[in-house]
C-alpha cells in the first residue's frame, strides 16, 4: 500500500508522524517535567531542613559556640551563667568584685531576651587572656558586649578590666 | 593474501579510465546474468587534459559510483617505470612469504627501500616453491598519480597492464596457458606476460603503430628490426631463454598495420599470432566495431576486472590512497553520526539517572532522619541550630582583637586603656615616643582584614615629657557598627 503513495503523500505521511510525536512529547514531557520540578523542590526543602539541624557540624560556627545550652527562664539562667561566668573568673586567678546583673532589654525579634552581667576585676595582663580563651566554653554566653581595660601607670602588668557579658533568657 | 592486494566487493557495474599519448579513454561496463554490456565509451577532446574537466564534461559519474554499491570507479596507472620481478620462494605461511618477498626485493632495486612501493600476489606453485610476482614502482610518481585522479575519488587504481591480460582473456580470444600478450599503443608498446589467465610480468616499448607507417612495405626497416628485437628481449627477461617456446598474441583491430607487425614477428622466429576481439559475450547499446572495441581495450579490462569475482590484483597504491568506502568502514566509529548517536544516549541517561536522584533523594533522606529522630526533635534541633548561629554571630573574638594591637604596636609604642563595646568603635588610648611611632602603629592596624577606619583621634606632646599621647579609633568586623535592628 505504502508503494502505490506519491512521494508528496509520503513527505505529508512523515511530517503529520513527526508532529504527532512531537505532541505525545509534550503533552507528557510537561507533565514529566513538572514532576521533576516539584522533586527538586522537595529535595532543596529536606536539605535545607538537615543544613539547620546540624548539618554543617565541624564548620565556623561549631569552633566559635564550641558548647551551648538553650536559654532557661530569666531566674534560672542568670544564676547558671553568673555562677559560671564567677568559675572562669577564678579559674584565671582574677578576683572579681560581685558580678551585677544589668536589668534585661527589649525582646528580641526570635523570642528571646537578653541579660548582661557587668564584672570588675583587677588582674593581671597575662590572666585576662587565659580567661578570654576559656570564656567561649561558657554554655550560656551569648557574647562580649564591653571590654574596658586601663594599665596601671606604676605597673604595666597590672590592670583593671570592666567586663559585660550577656545570655539569652526565655 | 598479501597485504598489497584489494578485496573484490561483488559488483554489477564498472566505470574505468585509462589514459594513453595524453588521451583518457572511458568506459561503464555492466555484468549481467554471466553476460557482459558495454553502457558507453568516451575518449577525451584536445583540451580535455585534465582527469577532472573530462570527467565532468563527459558526464561521467565515477564519484556518484562510490555511493552506489552496485557502482565502482576505477582508474588505470600506466606501467611506465613499474619494474616487475618473479621470485621463487619456499612454501611457507603467508606472514613469512611477506618478510621473505620484502627482502628479496630490496636487494634487487636500485632505490632504497623507503622510497619504493611494493605489490605482490602469489602464482603456481613448483617443486616445494611458489612463484611470486612482485611489482615494484617510485614512491613519488605514485604519489604524484594520486593527486592527479584524487578529485575523482575512483574505488580502485589498477595497473593497465592487468587490464590488458584481463580484456585479452575474456574478449581477444585468450586462456589459462602462458602467454605474452602484445597492446601496440600510437607510440608506445606494452607486453605483457600472462600465467594462468594474470599477470605476471610487464614491459614497456617505446615504439608504436606510429613508428611503423613507414617502414610497412618493407618489414626490414631499421624501425622494424629493433622492434623483434625488442619483444625478444623483453622475453628473454621474462624468463624464456627460448622466446619461440612463448606465444606471442599481439592484440588487434583487424588493421593492416598490426598485421605487419605479427608477419614481422613472425619472420624473426617468433610464435607470434593476431589476437582479434570477439564480442559474443558483449553486448551494445548500438553496433560497436572491432576497430572501435580496440580502442578502448585497456579501460574494458579495467572495467572487466571490476566486475569479475577473480583474485586480487596487484595494488601498488595500497599505503597512499585509501578508498573512500574502506575509509568508511575503517572509522566508522568515528563517523559523525555514531559520536551524535552517543552523545544523545549518554544525554538521556543522564537526565534519566538525575531525574531518579531527584525524586529519590527526598523520601530517602527524610526517611533516615525520621528514624533518627522524631518530628518534636527535628524541630528542637532547627530551633537551637538557628540559635547557635545568632551566637555565633554575637561573639566578638576579642583575643583575637588583642593581637592584632599588640602586633601593630612596635617598639616606643604604650599602650594604656583599650575600650571595646559593641555599636561604638573601639578605642585605644596611649604613649609615643614620637609621630613618626604612631602612624607606623595606625599603617600597621590597617593592614589587618578585620580592622578598618583606624583614626588617630587625639595627638598631643604630653607637657610633662617628650612623649606624645594619643587616641586611636577603629572599627572591628561589623561588631563596632551600628546595629540596624535586633
Amino acid at each position: 500500500m505504502l508503494e502505490r503513495l506519491s512521494q508528496r503523500d509520503k513527505r505529508a505521511l512523515k511530517i503529520f508522524a513527526i508532529c504527532a510525536i512531537g505532541v505525545v512529547v509534550f503533552i507528557f514531557g510537561s507533565k514529566w517535567l513538572g514532576h521533576w520540578v516539584q522533586a527538586r523542590r522537595s529535595l532543596a526543602e529536606v536539605k535545607a531542613k538537615v543544613e539547620a539541624i546540624g548539618g554543617d557540624k565541624g564548620s565556623v560556627v561549631a569552633s566559635i559556640v564550641p558548647v551551648f545550652e538553650m536559654p532557661q527562664k530569666e531566674e534560672t539562667q542568670k544564676f547558671l551563667f553568673r555562677n559560671r561566668l564567677n568559675e572562669q573568673l577564678k579559674k584565671a586567678g582574677i578576683n572579681s568584685k560581685p558580678l551585677q546583673v544589668l536589668p534585661a532589654g527589649k525582646v528580641r525579634k526570635d523570642g528571646y531576651g537578653v541579660l548582661r552581667l557587668k564584672c570588675n576585676a583587677k588582674c593581671k595582663f597575662g590572666q585576662l587572656l587565659d580567661f578570654l580563651a576559656k570564656l567561649n566554653e561558657n554554655p550560656y554566653l551569648v557574647g562580649v558586649e564591653e571590654l574596658r581595660i586601663r594599665c596601671d601607670a606604676k605597673n604595666r602588668e597590672d590592670m583593671e578590666m570592666d567586663l559585660t557579658v550577656s545570655t539569652f533568657i526565655k | 593474501m598479501s597485504d598489497s592486494v584489494v578485496k573484490k566487493d561483488k559488483v554489477l557495474s564498472a566505470i574505468a579510465i585509462s589514459q594513453e599519448n595524453d588521451k583518457f579513454k572511458a568506459v561503464e561496463l555492466r555484468k549481467q546474468d554471466g553476460r557482459f554490456e558495454l553502457l558507453w565509451a568516451k575518449s577525451s577532446e584536445a583540451d580535455d587534459r585534465q582527469l577532472d574537466v573530462f570527467a565532468a564534461r563527459s558526464g561521467l559519474s565515477i564519484e556518484q559510483a562510490e555511493t552506489d554499491s552496485n557502482r565502482i570507479g576505477i582508474v588505470g596507472f600506466n606501467c611506465a617505470g613499474v619494474a616487475f620481478y618473479r621470485i621463487w620462494m619456499p612454501v611457507v605461511k603467508e606472514k613469512e612469504l611477506a618478510a621473505m618477498v620484502k627482502l628479496q626485493t630490496e636487494t634487487r632495486l636500485p632505490l632504497r627501500a623507503e622510497e619504493v612501493e611494493l605489490a605482490w600476489r602469489k602464482g603456481r606453485t613448483r617443486d616445494e616453491e611458489v612463484a611470486v610476482t612482485v611489482a615494484a614502482a617510485k614512491r613519488q610518481r605514485l604519489q604524484e598519480f594520486v593527486e592527479g585522479v584524487r578529485s575523482v575519488k575512483p574505488a580502485k587504481i589498477l595497473l593497465d597492464s592487468e587490464g590488458i591480460v584481463e580484456v585479452w582473456r575474456r574478449f581477444f580470444g585468450g586462456d589459462a596457458g602462458s602467454a605474452a600478450v602484445v597492446s601496440i599503443g600510437a607510440r608506445s608498446t606494452q607486453v605483457c606476460l600472462a600465467e594462468d589467465g594474470r599477470l605476471s610480468n610487464a614491459a614497456i616499448l617505446d615504439m608504436g603503430t606510429e613508428d611503423f607507417q613507414e617502414g610497412l612495405e618493407d618489414e626490414q626497416t631499421e624501425a622494424a628490426g629493433g622492434f623483434a628485437q625488442d619483444i625478444r628481449s623483453v622475453l628473454e627477461l621474462f624468463g624464456y631463454a627460448e622466446p619461440a617456446e612463448l606465444p606471442v598474441f599481439v592484440l588487434s583491430d583487424g588493421g593492416i598495420v598490426v598485421e605487419s607487425i605479427v608477419s614481422l614477428l613472425k619472420s624473426s622466429g617468433l610464435d607470434a599470432r593476431i589476437a582479434l576481439p570477439e564480442l559474443k559475450e558483449l553486448t551494445t547499446p548500438s553496433e560497436i566495431s572491432a576497430e572501435e572495441f580496440y580502442n578502448y581495450r585497456v579501460p574494458v579490462g579495467l572495467a572487466l576486472i571490476g566486475v569479475e569475482e577473480r583474485a586480487e590484483e596487484l595494488n601498488l597504491f595500497e599505503h597512499l590512497y585509501q578508498p573512500l568506502e574502506e575509509e568508511k568502514k575503517k572509522h566508522w566509529l568515528y563517523s559523525q553520526k555514531v559520536v551524535y548517536a552517543i552523545a544523545a544516549v549518554m544525554l538521556v541517561v543522564l537526565v534519566i539517572v538525575s531525574y531518579a536522584i531527584d525524586v529519590a533523594s527526598p523520601g530517602a533522606i527524610e526517611k533516615r532522619l525520621k528514624a533518627s529522630s522524631s518530628d518534636t526533635d527535628i524541630s528542637m534541633l532547627v530551633q537551637r541550630q538557628k540559635l547557635l548561629r545568632t551566637v555565633a554571630s554575637e561573639r566578638a573574638n576579642l583575643l583575637e582583637l588583642l593581637e592584632y594591637i599588640n602586633s601593630s604596636a612596635g617598639r616606643g609604642i604604650l599602650l594604656d586603656t583599650l575600650h571595646f563595646k559593641k555599636g561604638q568603635p573601639v578605642s585605644i588610648s596611649g604613649q609615643a615616643d614620637n609621630p613618626d611611632l604612631l602612624y607606623k602603629f595606625q599603617e600597621s592596624l590597617l593592614t589587618k582584614k578585620d580592622i578598618k577606619n583606624v583614626e588617630i583621634q587625639n595627638a598631643s606632646k604630653d607637657p610633662k615629657g617628650d612623649k606624645f599621647k594619643f587616641t586611636v579609633t577603629f572599627h572591628y568586623k561589623n561588631f563596632t557598627k551600628k546595629a540596624i535592628g535586633t
